[in-house]
């Protein structure tokens, strides 16, 4: 409260526009993040819609006279090899795919983050520790680290958020770590020290910002992968069960009848294809709009 | 911790030593050899007054204001030995968090390059503020307004704090570094090369405010350059580097007027003279020795004109010409040894 009030003194004396509103305006004026925003806010529409209004029983009712029907007025995206209309399926899987894409993509950006550019920061033990493990990580292979950690854990939808979040980190920290790394030289730093500022500080409040912009961009590329390997978990079983509906599994069960029923797959997938893509855009307005050294 | 610090403010009075080096050597250890930057070098700087290092690139002087704020990187570099003692802290025995509390609060620098010296990120108004806050217990608003008023102090329309580094040009960033050096009015700031980076009539109008701000706030003044001139217009005591030593020290009379060593007659001579526009520069022939192989004589002696055996012989000796001023030369063994500066000198008087 003291601190919120003291900062709209200090905006209004100076007039000086918020951090976030400056960083508004420069995201509106481009015109691939404005798309991208305007696809994801429709697309999360869409997963509110499949929240209020798509009942279980609606996206699970079987229908053995309906299967494989390509799209029509009745199913905007045919049906499925069980007759179930796919239009809803996708909706309503939205929920799991894009809840468990952002938390766990965000969970491995904040752990990475933080491992990573104390790393690049410190150097020296640190390094080799958190660097080593790193590697570690990153030799098993994901989806059988994803398996481990949710067969550890058991089977449950916060557990599939921890296994993809952490199979996700090596990268962040990898990542951070070189780019910390760049900046770390950097004369601002050592003039941190200069006028007393402790080593963390400095880490958290001079490298990292300078060192975000390629992690912006890995994180929302990341969102596309993460989307896959949940499809990939809950395909082999460790994942969202199986009547219920989510994009990547969607599209997992519906590779086997791609020949007669290829629209099975294409659906689900261009929700993935979507989601990626304007993510993708977001993330690269937004790595302009944060770098105040391309203000016009 | 606060009233360590007023204490420690109600001590420093005109005329006590706020900054005191002694025996002071730093090596960098490399794997296959030793860089042999400060050897052994002792000064002492009351308060309100300003010390030049001058001497060429090399010469350690960075090192050893870097030592002063205890940020020589390590590895590999290794302080061997001596003290520092600002403001009655001995530097090189604190720990790191009480450290924090003493830089940017009793001995704050300035660096070099402007254009680097600032976090690009962060709005100038923040990073002055920063500097507050961090050893100030005052409000956001209150540090942001203290941020205003140093920037106007050093010549910048407040209007401007809540710009990014990028929209100012180099003179006005270095007035900014210098602002944010200044902003807890220490007792020992720290120069290093602070107009190297700008042209020449900005280095001038930067100088001047410098000179200033010291009277201002009474601060003592480190002036690291290799520009004579500038050294004559800040400073009032003057200490030469060679190879990591202090070959002359005294005050700006001393050094300028009445110079010893022949590496700091090397240095005048190498100055263009106003009066004489035609006369020829005489350059001091030779580079600096090898700081990972220093001879075990007179570093200086096998450029010097003046060089005997004896000089590549032994190390020498400090030596007090007057209370004030030292030089560093085995050939004033010899009673009647004068450099060719001088003797001109003498004939002026005479």
């Amino acid at each position: 409260m003291n601190k919120k009030s003291s900062q709209t003194l200090i905006s209004q004396k100076y007039d000086r526009k918020g951090l976030l509103s400056e960083i508004w305006q420069r995201i509106r004026t481009n015109p691939g993040a404005v798309l991208g925003m305007i696809v994801l806010c429709i697309l999360m529409l869409t997963m509110l819609y499949g929240i209020f209004f798509i009942s279980y029983e609606q996206v699970t009712k079987m229908n053995p006279l309906q299967r494989f029907k390509p799209p029509s007025a009745e199913h905007w995206f045919g049906t499925d090899e069980m007759g179930r209309d796919l239009f809803l399926r996708v909706i309503y899987g939205l929920r799991y795919s894009y809840s468990l894409a952002i938390g766990a993509v965000a969970m491995a950006f904040v752990i990475g983050t933080f491992f990573g550019s104390l790393a690049g920061f410190f150097g020296g033990r640190v390094d080799t520790i958190i660097m080593r493990t790193t590697d570690i990580m990153s030799s098993v292979p994901t989806i059988l680290l994803g398996m481990v950690i949710v067969s550890v854990l058991g089977s449950s939808t916060l557990n599939l958020l921890l296994a993809i979040g952490i199979t996700a980190s090596p990268m962040f920290v990898r990542m951070s770590r070189a780019s910390v790394l760049t900046v770390r030289g950097n004369e601002y730093v050592e003039a941190a020290q200069a006028i007393g500022m402790s080593n963390f500080r400095i880490v958290f409040t001079q490298a990292l910002p300078n060192a975000l912009s390629p992690l912006i961009v890995t994180l929302t590329s990341r969102m596309g992968t993460a989307i896959l390997e949940i499809a990939s978990l809950s395909f082999i079983g460790f994942g969202i069960k199986v009547p219920l509906p989510e994009l990547g599994a969607l599209v997992s069960s519906g590779r086997n009848f791609i020949n007669p029923a290829p629209h099975i797959t294409i659906f689900p997938g261009l929700f993935i294809v979507l989601t990626t893509f304007s993510f993708a855009m977001l993330g690269d307005g937004l790595r302009d709009a944060l770098d105040p050294r391309l203000k016009k | 911790m606060g009233n360590e610090h007023i204490t420690n403010n109600g001590l420093a009075a005109e005329g006590d030593i706020v900054l005191e080096v002694k025996n002071l050597v730093v090596h960098y250890v490399l794997k296959k050899e030793t860089v042999e930057a400060v050897n052994d070098i002792s000064f002492s700087l009351k308060k309100g007054r300003a010390i030049g290092l001058v001497g060429e690139t090399g010469a350690g002087k960075t090192t050893t204001a870097l030592s002063i704020m205890n940020l020589v990187p390590d590895p590999p570099g290794v302080i061997k030995n001596g003290t520092i003692n600002v403001c009655g802290y001995d530097i090189l025995k604190l720990k790191h968090n009480e450290l924090k509390k003493v830089r940017g609060k009793d001995v704050s620098m300035i660096f070099q390059d402007p254009m680097t010296a600032l976090n690009p990120v962060m709005r100038v108004g923040d990073q002055i503020a920063e500097s507050v806050r961090l050893h100030e217990n005052v409000s956001k608003a209150k540090a942001y307004e203290r941020a205003v008023e140093m920037l106007e102090l050093v010549g910048i329309s407040g209007e401007r704090a809540s710009e990014f580094p990028h929209q100012f040009s180099g003179g006005m960033k270095q007035r900014v570094v210098i602002a944010i050096a200044l902003a807890c009015s220490p007792h020992v700031l720290i120069a290093d090369e602070p107009t190297t980076a700008l042209d020449v009539t900005i280095q001038a109008q930067v100088l001047d405010m410098m000179n200033d701000l010291k009277k201002k706030f009474n601060t003592a003044l480190v002036m690291i350059t290799h520009d004579l001139g500038v050294v004559a217009k800040m400073c009032d005591e003057v200490a030469v580097m060679y190879a990591g030593r202090i070959v002359e020290s005294g005050t700006l009379e001393d050094v300028f007027n009445d110079t010893m060593h022949p590496y700091t007659e090397g240095l005048f001579n190498s100055l263009p003279n106003l009066e004489n526009r035609e006369a020829e520069l005489e350059p001091i022939p030779g580079l600096m020795p090898d700081p990972t192989k220093l001879p075990p004589g007179c570093s200086f002696a096998p450029r010097c004109k003046y060089a005997t055996e004896a000089c590549s012989a032994k190390r020498p000796e400090p030596r007090k010409v007057s209370d004030t001023h030292t030089v560093l030369c085995t050939r004033y063994d010899d009673p009647s040894f004068r450099i060719k500066r001088r003797q001109s000198n003498e004939q002026h008087v005479s």
